[in-house]
């Protein structure tokens, strides 16, 4: 190992250590010891790595309140950064949170930060053109049960026990922080970006089910058998249409047709 | 605009500001006398979405260069190949007029620091820097320039002052120097060296741009922070490279406590004030 080596994991052992070290490869002088000096690069990363979370995780932090700090400090503590963009630290909140104590036993920590997270992410995912309703209007009658549907790769569905999202439009609106509630049964929410604006909704679980399918590549007629198994087969094809029309509207079917 | 070539064969592009989310809108609009933008390489390495529709309206209207904070050059890990790539690519899209980053190293063993973290001064330190400036330069197909760091902590077996080090790299790795005056403001200060000792070590013919920022006090010491306006010793500073490297692209960063856009505007025309006069003498 290079003296150059040696000395830099030292200095990096000395800016994450959880007790200020005093390392000799520094200097001292009157206007400031080593430590003093050492401690703004201590304080930095750590300050850095908070502020930069706290913008990412907006519900996490409405929904956590005064504890929102100690929660990012105890993750910046437990996992280093590993990525040159600071924002990407963010991608291991949700499962540190997940499995972590204390946090494990809130889960809704760890599903709100996944609602921050998959909203973050959505905002600069690749641009994907969109697919129209006129683009299928040549589409041949006997062509259909074939059809493949393209969803956009950076849509998302979150499952969740609790009302995350309504303290995600609080942050979002900066109101008053709801009353968290606790469903009894998983409901899910959509994220997914339209143009330039990231959106969020309630989806219904057989919505889940064949947007499931279309993201696998399932042809429309196994959509329409998905649904079949949520309301019966005389509502499957007219609720398969609206959903169709719904998701064209909202953006959410890519160009990329697979057949 | 009328761009002119200085000797070190990069444009001269006048005054201009960093791109910051804050004034997107504001500087469309009304740009005043902003005559290019630094854009925060890292902000805009991204697949897709808003950030990137906004840089192509900037592109379109002004002149841009790439400014880094995150290639680590003188780390002792691996050259991030992944990161170059993005880098390049970035380039591809904007055609900057020059891609800078920091002289000093981010993170070692896989963990990023995200600061700028000063490197010793030695002989040791400026053979491992001259060497990958070389290969990235290599990567990225043209010379970089590399900007002086504040810094808070120095090394005990550092053989070389910091205008040395920056100095020797440059003409090494025929590379180019971005100049931040607030940056040598404040490590002269918090280090007890002469900024002008510091300025007087610089060759001219290596400097393409300087940076002007705030900074605040922290007991003892400076914190450059970006947060606040240009202080009088930075922009007296200021006239003192102005008069020894004469007509250099100059660009205003703030990244905090951001004020509206007119504020940096009247800074940006300060610096037009003190240092035209200037040239007009060198020339």
């Amino acid at each position: 190992m290079s003296h150059l080596q040696a000395l830099q994991q030292h200095m990096l052992q000395a800016v994450l250590a959880d007790k200020l070290p005093q390392p000799r490869e520094l200097d001292n002088d009157r206007r400031a010891d080593a430590a003093r000096r050492l401690a703004i690069y201590r304080n930095g990363y750590r300050v850095r790595l908070r502020d930069a979370l706290a913008t990412e995780f907006p519900g996490l932090g409405t929904l956590v309140g005064r504890r929102f700090s100690t929660l990012l400090d105890s993750y910046v503590e437990a996992h280093p950064s590993g990525h040159y963009n600071i924002r990407w630290h963010g991608a291991g909140v949700a499962a540190f949170l997940e499995y972590g104590l204390p946090w494990r036993n809130k889960p809704e920590l760890a599903e709100m930060a996944r609602l921050d997270w998959a909203i973050s992410t959505s905002f600069d995912a690749p641009d994907e053109p969109v697919l129209a309703a006129a683009d299928l209007a040549d589409v041949p009658a006997d062509a259909w049960a074939n059809l493949r549907l393209s969803p956009q790769s950076h849509l998302q569905i979150i499952s969740t026990h609790h009302n995350i999202e309504a303290f995600r439009r609080a942050a979002d609106r900066n109101v008053k922080r709801p009353r968290l509630r606790r469903y009894d049964k998983a409901r899910h929410l959509l994220v997914w970006r339209k143009s330039l604006t990231v959106h969020y909704r309630s989806i219904e679980v057989d919505e889940v089910s064949a947007l499931t399918g279309a993201i696998h590549g399932e042809p429309f007629s196994a959509l329409c058998e998905r649904l079949c198994e949520h309301h019966g087969p005389a509502e499957a094809l007219p609720l398969t249409a609206s959903l169709l029309h719904q998701w064209l509207a909202s953006g959410l079917i890519s160009c990329r047709l697979l057949n | 605009m009328a761009i002119e070539t200085t000797t070190h064969q990069l444009p001269y592009l006048g005054y201009g500001l960093g791109l910051r989310a804050e004034h997107y809108e504001s500087l469309l609009d009304e740009p005043g006398n902003v005559e290019w933008l630094e854009i925060v390489s890292e902000n805009y390495m991204i697949p897709g979405g808003r950030p990137l529709v906004w840089l192509e309206k900037f592109r379109e209207r002004f002149p841009l260069v790439m400014h880094g904070v995150s290639m680590s050059i003188g780390s002792t890990d691996s050259l991030d190949d992944g990161y170059l790539a993005r880098l390049s690519a970035l380039a591809r899209r904007v055609e900057p007029a020059w891609i800078s980053d920091h002289l000093c190293w981010t993170g070692v063993q896989g963990i990023n620091l995200h600061d700028l973290m000063p490197l010793p001064y030695t002989e040791e330190a400026l053979a491992h820097v001259v060497d990958r400036v070389r290969r990235v330069q290599d990567v990225l197909g043209r010379r970089i320039l590399l900007e002086n760091v504040s810094s808070y902590i120095s090394f005990a077996d550092a053989q070389l002052t910091e205008w040395e080090f920056l100095a020797a790299v440059a003409e090494r790795a025929d590379c180019l120097i971005l100049l931040d005056i607030n940056n040598i403001h404040v490590s002269a200060h918090n280090h007890g060296f002469s900024a002008l000792d510091y300025l007087d070590g610089i060759p001219a013919s290596r400097v393409q741009q300087f940076h002007l920022a705030g900074h605040e006090h922290s007991g003892q010491l400076l914190i450059d922070t970006h947060d606040a306006p240009i202080i009088d010793d930075v922009w007296h500073l200021y006239v003192e490279a102005v008069r020894r490297y004469g007509r250099v692209s100059t660009m205003i960063e703030r990244d905090d406590h951001m004020p509206p856009l007119a504020e940096l505007l009247t800074e940006l025309d300060y610096a037009r004030a003190l240092a035209t006069p200037l040239m007009r003498v060198a020339a």
